[in-house]
C-alpha cells in the first residue's frame, strides 16, 4: 500500500497541475475502493500510472509550446531566472563560518582570493599579497569601499573576526581548516596579516575557501538561512526545503547584474525535470541517464567539472592487523594487491565504451586528475590496451586453466567486490559497466551497493567508488600519505606505503610558494601513479537543461567542483538574457 | 441427497480445488523458474539499452539492457522466497503464542495480548523499516524484520479459536481422564484450530511480499545488485518521467498479480475447509 502510495505521489507531481483534476477523482476513487476492496484499488492506481506515463509527454509538449512564448516575455522583463540546482544547497547552513560554499561558488559572501575559468587563484576582497620566505606568514592587503549588503563598511576588521571565529568554532566547520593558524592581526584598516604555526602551503587554498561576514552584524542563527555579505547577491526570503528566492545587492562592489532576482527551488530531481518541460524553470539540473531526452525551448549543456570518479584497489595483501585503536582488523585483498592486476585494468579498460554504457557518453576518459588542476599530474597514457594487459596478467600467473572466461593464480580467481555507496545511481552503473568491460580481460568484478557507515569496514579489503573534484591539492596527501591508513575516515584507504611519496608530501605542505609545492606534487602523483592504487575512470560532466534564451557566460564558469548541482552558480552576476 | 444435488456439490468442490491448484502452480512456476534462471538472461547488455516491449523483449528492457521480463521473474522468485520465510517464522510464532494464550490464561495470557497490542500499536512500515535498518539492512535485515512482525493479527485469531474449543466437552473430557494441558493442545486443540490457521497463513503471504517490495523500493531492503520488484520499482521512478512507461507497469502488474492469486488460493482453501461451507 506505502508503496503505490508513493508511486501515486510521485506520478502526481510529475503530472503536476495540468491533469490534477484526473488525479484528484482517482484518489478519490481509489481511497474509497481500497475499504471495501484493496485489489481494485491497486489495479487502477496501477493502470492509472501506466496511463499518465504514456501521455502526458505528448500534453506537456503541446501545452508548453504554447504557453513558451509568454514566458519567456515574462521572465524577460523582470530579469527573473527559476532554477533547480539539486538539493544540497538547501541541506546546510549558508554561514560562511560554518563553512558554506567553501568549496568555491559563493553568491552572497565573498572570500579575500577566488578562483577564475583558469583554476588560477586571483583576488576578491583582497587586491593583492605576500607570504614570508619561511611561509609562515601572509600578509594580504584589502579591497577599499566596500559594502556589506547591510550598507556597512568592509574593513580588516572583518576579516579578523571572521578568520578568528572560525579559528575558535573549528568543530563547527569541517570545510575550512584552521587549525594551523596561529595569529591575525589588522595592521591597518585594509591590511590583514596571517601568521601560521607552521608552514603549510594549501593555507592558500584555505583562504579562498573562507568567505568574510561583518563583525558587527554576524548573527549565528540568522546567518543559517540569511548571511549578511559582499556577494552579487542577497537571500530575500528563504522557506526550508521548499524555496530560496536572492535578489541582486545593491551594495556589490562588482558590476550590475543584468539578472535582478534568482529562486532556487526544492523539488525530486524527476518532478524538477517535468517542471522544465512545463516551462516552469530556466535552469534544472539533470543526470547523465537524461542525456538522450529532449526538451522544447531548452538545451542540454554538460558542464566541465574537475570532478572525477576513481577506485580504491587495496594493495596490501589479505591480513589482520592492529588498528590505531588496538581493535584487530582485517585488511587487504589477495587479488588487487597484485600490481599486475591493478595495472592491467588501469591500462586496459575502454573507459569511453564504459562512459558511452554507463553515462550515454558524457563524460571524459581520465587516467589522473583532470588538466583544469593546475596541480594534477599530466604525465597520461593510453587506456584500452587489451593485448599489452592480457600480457600482464600472463607474465604474473594469472591464467585461464579451467576455460570459465575468469583467470587464476595458485587456486585463487581472480575476482574481487566493487561497491557503490550512498545510493548514488550512478556510481552503481559506472561501476557495473565497468566490471563488463573487466570481464574481457578475464577479471570478474562483483559490483555491490552499500552505505558510507558500511564503506568504512569495506574499503579496507574491496573497490569502492570515490569522486573527487577540489582545488586544493589537499587530496592528494589524503589519498596517498602512509600513516594515515586506518586512522578512520576515507583517508589512504588502500593502504599505500611509500617513503619518497611521503617525503614528497611533507615537501609540498612546507613549500613557502605555489610553484615549488606544485612541482613537489606532481611529484607525488608520479611515484605514486607507478602502483596504480587508484583506478580511474572518469571526469564526469554535470548536465543542466538550459532556456535557450539565457545566456550563462560559459567563459566565466569555473571548472565545476565536486557535487553536481550548486556549482553552476558560481557565476550568477554574469548571467544575461539573450 | 439426491444424486442431482451431489453432481453439484462435486461441480463446486472441483471448481474451487481447480482454481486453487491454478493459481498454486502457477506461483511455484514462477518460484522454481526464478531459482533456476540463468543469471545471463537477465544481464546486462548494453547494446540493447531502454527497449520498449517487443516479441524479443516482452516487456521491454531497461538502462542497462537488462530483460524485464526475465528479470521481474527472478524478482519475483526472490520476493517469494522472502515471502515463503516470513510467512513460516509469522505463522509458527502465531500459531505457539495464540495456543499458549489461550490455553494457559492468567499472566501468560495478558503478557501475549500486551506483546501483541504492542506490535500493532506501531505502524507496520515504521517497525519493519526500524528492524530492517537495525540489522543492517540487505537481504538479512528485510527478511528477519518482515518475519519478525506478521505474527500479531494471526496470534489473535489462533487465541480466539482456541479459546472457543476449550469450553467444548470433549475437551473437558480430556482433561478429566488426567491428560496435561500440553497433550490436550496438541491432540485435541491443534487439529481444530488448524484450517483457519492455514488459510491465515496462505493470506500472509501477500502482505509479506508487499512489505518486502515496499521497504526495498524506500531504500531499506534488498540491494540494489539483486533483481527484486522493490528495486525495480524505486529505478522505474527514475524513468517515468520520460516516459519509459514498461519499467513500471510490468513489474507492477506481476507483483499485483502474485498477490491476487495468493488471495484467491486463500479464499478457495476457507472455502473448502471451513466446516460451515466445506460441503457446500
Amino acid at each position: 500500500m506505502y508503496l503505490l502510495e508513493k508511486m501515486i505521489r510521485r506520478a502526481y507531481s510529475i503530472i503536476h497541475c495540468k491533469v490534477r483534476p484526473i488525479i484528484i477523482v482517482v484518489q478519490g476513487e481509489r481511497l474509497m475502493t481500497m475499504k471495501k476492496n484493496r485489489i481494485a484499488g491497486i489495479i487502477s492506481a496501477v493502470v492509472i500510472l501506466a496511463m499518465t506515463g504514456c501521455t502526458q509527454t505528448k500534453e506537456n509538449q503541446s501545452i508548453s509550446q504554447s504557453t513558451t512564448q509568454n514566458e519567456i516575455e515574462k521572465t524577460k522583463q523582470s530579469n527573473e531566472v527559476t532554477a533547480y540546482v539539486g538539493t544540497s544547497i538547501f541541506e546546510s547552513s549558508l554561514d560562511p563560518i560554518k563553512g558554506a560554499m567553501s568549496y568555491g561558488y559563493p553568491f552572497t559572501n565573498n572570500a579575500l582570493l577566488k578562483v577564475n575559468a583558469d583554476s588560477e587563484y586571483v583576488g576578491d576582497l583582497a587586491t593583492d599579497w605576500s607570504i614570508s620566505e619561511e611561509a609562515l606568514t601572509y600578509t594580504f592587503t584589502l579591497r577599499e569601499g566596500v559594502k556589506f549588503s547591510d550598507g556597512s563598511d568592509f574593513t580588516a576588521e572583518d576579516v579578523v573576526f571572521t578568520y578568528n571565529t572560525v579559528h575558535e568554532n573549528q568543530a563547527n566547520n569541517e570545510y575550512v581548516d584552521l587549525t594551523r593558524l596561529e595569529s591575525i592581526t589588522a595592521i591597518d584598516e585594509y591590511t590583514v596579516e596571517m601568521k601560521l604555526s607552521e608552514a603549510y602551503s594549501p593555507f592558500f587554498d584555505t583562504v579562498a575557501m573562507l568567505q568574510i561576514v561583518p563583525s558587527d552584524a554576524y548573527d549565528s542563527a540568522l546567518f543559517d538561512t540569511n548571511p549578511i555579505g559582499t556577494g552579487a547577491y542577497k537571500v530575500v526570503q528563504y522557506d526550508t526545503n521548499q524555496q530560496m528566492i536572492l535578489e541582486a545587492n545593491e551594495h556589490y562592489f562588482g558590476e550590475v547584474p543584468e539578472i535582478q532576482k534568482v529562486t532556487l527551488v526544492y523539488m525530486d530531481g524527476d518532478a524538477a525535470f517535468a517542471a522544465a518541460r512545463s516551462r516552469q524553470l530556466d535552469i534544472v539540473m539533470v543526470g547523465a541517464g537524461y542525456a538522450k531526452e529532449e526538451i522544447p525551448g531548452m538545451t542540454l549543456e554538460a558542464f566541465e567539472t574537475m570532478d572525477v570518479r576513481n577506485i580504491s584497489l587495496p594493495v596490501q595483501p589479505q591480513q589482520t592487523v592492529k588498528d590505531a585503536e588496538g581493535k584487530e582488523v582485517t585488511i587487504g585483498n589477495n587479488v588487487t594487491c597484485d600490481k599486475a592486476v591493478r595495472k592491467a585494468l588501469s591500462i586496459g579498460l575502454n573507459r569511453e565504451m564504459i562512459i558511452e554504457n554507463a553515462f550515454n557518453g558524457v563524460g571524459v576518459p581520465v587516467v589522473h586528475f583532470t588538466d583544469n588542476l593546475l596541480w594534477a599530474s599530466t604525465e597520461t597514457y593510453e587506456d584500452d590496451c587489451q593485448e599489452e594487459a592480457k600480457k600482464i596478467l600472463e607474465d604474473a600467473g594469472w591464467m585461464d586453466e579451467d576455460g570459465d572466461g575468469i583467470r587464476e593464480k595458485d587456486g585463487q580467481e581472480c575476482t574481487f567486490e566493487v561497491y557503490a555507496a550512498g545510493g548514488d545511481e550512478d556510481r552503481y552503473r559506472l561501476a557495473v559497466a565497468m566490471a563488463e568491460n573487466a570481464l574481457e580481460l578475464g577479471i570478474k568484478i562483483e559490483v555491490k551497493t552499500t552505505t558510507w557507515d558500511e564503506v568504512t569496514t569495506l574499503q579496507l579489503t574491496s573497490g569502492i567508488v570515490w569522486g573527487w573534484g577540489q582545488y586544493s591539492p589537499t587530496v592528494l596527501y589524503s589519498l596517498y600519505k602512509s600513516d594515515l591508513f586506518l586512522s578512520g575516515g576515507y583517508d589512504n584507504v588502500v593502504g599505500f606505503n611509500n617513503d619518497k611519496v611521503d617525503s614528497k608530501i611533507e615537501e609540498a605542505l612546507s613549500a613557502n610558494n605555489q610553484e615549488d609545492a606544485i612541482s613537489a606534487w606532481k611529484d607525488v602523483q608520479m611515484i605514486a601513479d607507478e602502483e596504480y592504487p587508484y583506478l580511474y575512470l572518469v571526469n564526469i560532466e554535470h548536465c543542466y537543461f538550459v532556456n535557450e534564451d539565457l545566456d550563462l557566460s560559459m567563459e566565466t564558469q569555473i571548472p565545476h567542483p565536486h557535487g553536481h548541482g550548486s556549482p553552476i552558480v558560481c557565476n550568477m552576476a554574469d548571467w544575461t538574457w539573450k | 441427497m439426491t444424486k442431482r444435488e451431489w453432481n453439484l456439490s462435486w461441480n463446486r468442490r472441483t471448481k474451487v480445488a481447480l482454481l486453487a491448484g491454478i493459481a498454486t502452480l502457477y506461483l511455484v512456476g514462477i518460484f522454481i523458474w526464478g531459482l533456476c534462471l540463468d543469471p545471463a538472461l537477465y544481464g546486462v547488455n548494453y547494446s540493447e539499452k531502454l527497449i520498449a516491449p517487443c516479441t524479443e523483449h516482452w516487456f521491454g528492457t531497461d538502462f542497462m539492457g537488462r530483460d524485464m521480463f526475465y528479470r521481474c521473474i527472478k524478482g519475483l522468485s526472490n520476493s517469494l522466497i522472502v515471502g515463503v520465510l516470513a510467512a513460516g517464522v509469522s505463522s509458527i510464532l502465531a500459531l505457539v503464542l495464540g495456543i499458549t494464550a489461550a490455553i494457559f490464561g492468567g499472566w501468560i495470557d495478558k503478557f501475549v495480548n500486551v506483546c501483541v497490542d504492542l506490535c500493532m500499536g506501531l505502524p507496520h512500515l515504521v517497525l519493519l523499516i526500524l528492524i530492517s535498518f537495525m540489522l543492517g539492512k540487505g537481504t538479512r535485515g528485510v527478511t528477519i524484520a518482515v518475519a519478525l512482525t506478521h505474527w500479531p493479527g494471526l496470534t489473535r485469531i489462533v487465541r480466539a479459536e482456541v479459546m472457543q474449543v476449550r469450553s467444548a466437552q470433549y475437551v473437558q473430557a480430556a482433561y478429566k481422564m488426567g491428560k496435561t494441558k500440553v497433550q490436550v493442545a496438541v491432540t485435541h486443540i491443534m487439529p481444530h484450530v488448524l484450517p483457519s490457521y492455514l488459510i491465515g497463513l496462505i493470506l500472509l503471504f501477500p502482505h509479506a511480499i508487499m512489505h518486502e517490495a515496499s521497504i526495498t523500493f524506500l531504500g531499506f531492503g534488498l540491494p540494489k545488485e539483486m533483481p527484486a520488484i522493490g528495486v525495480i520499482l524505486s529505478e522505474a521512478m527514475n524513468h517515468i518521467a520520460m516516459g519509459k512507461w514498461w519499467l513500471a507497469l510490468f513489474p507492477g502488474m506481476m507483483l499485483l498479480i502474485a498477490v491476487l492469486l495468493f488471495d484467491v488460493i486463500g479464499e478457495q482453501l476457507k472455502k473448502l475447509w471451513n466446516p460451515t461451507s466445506g460441503n457446500e
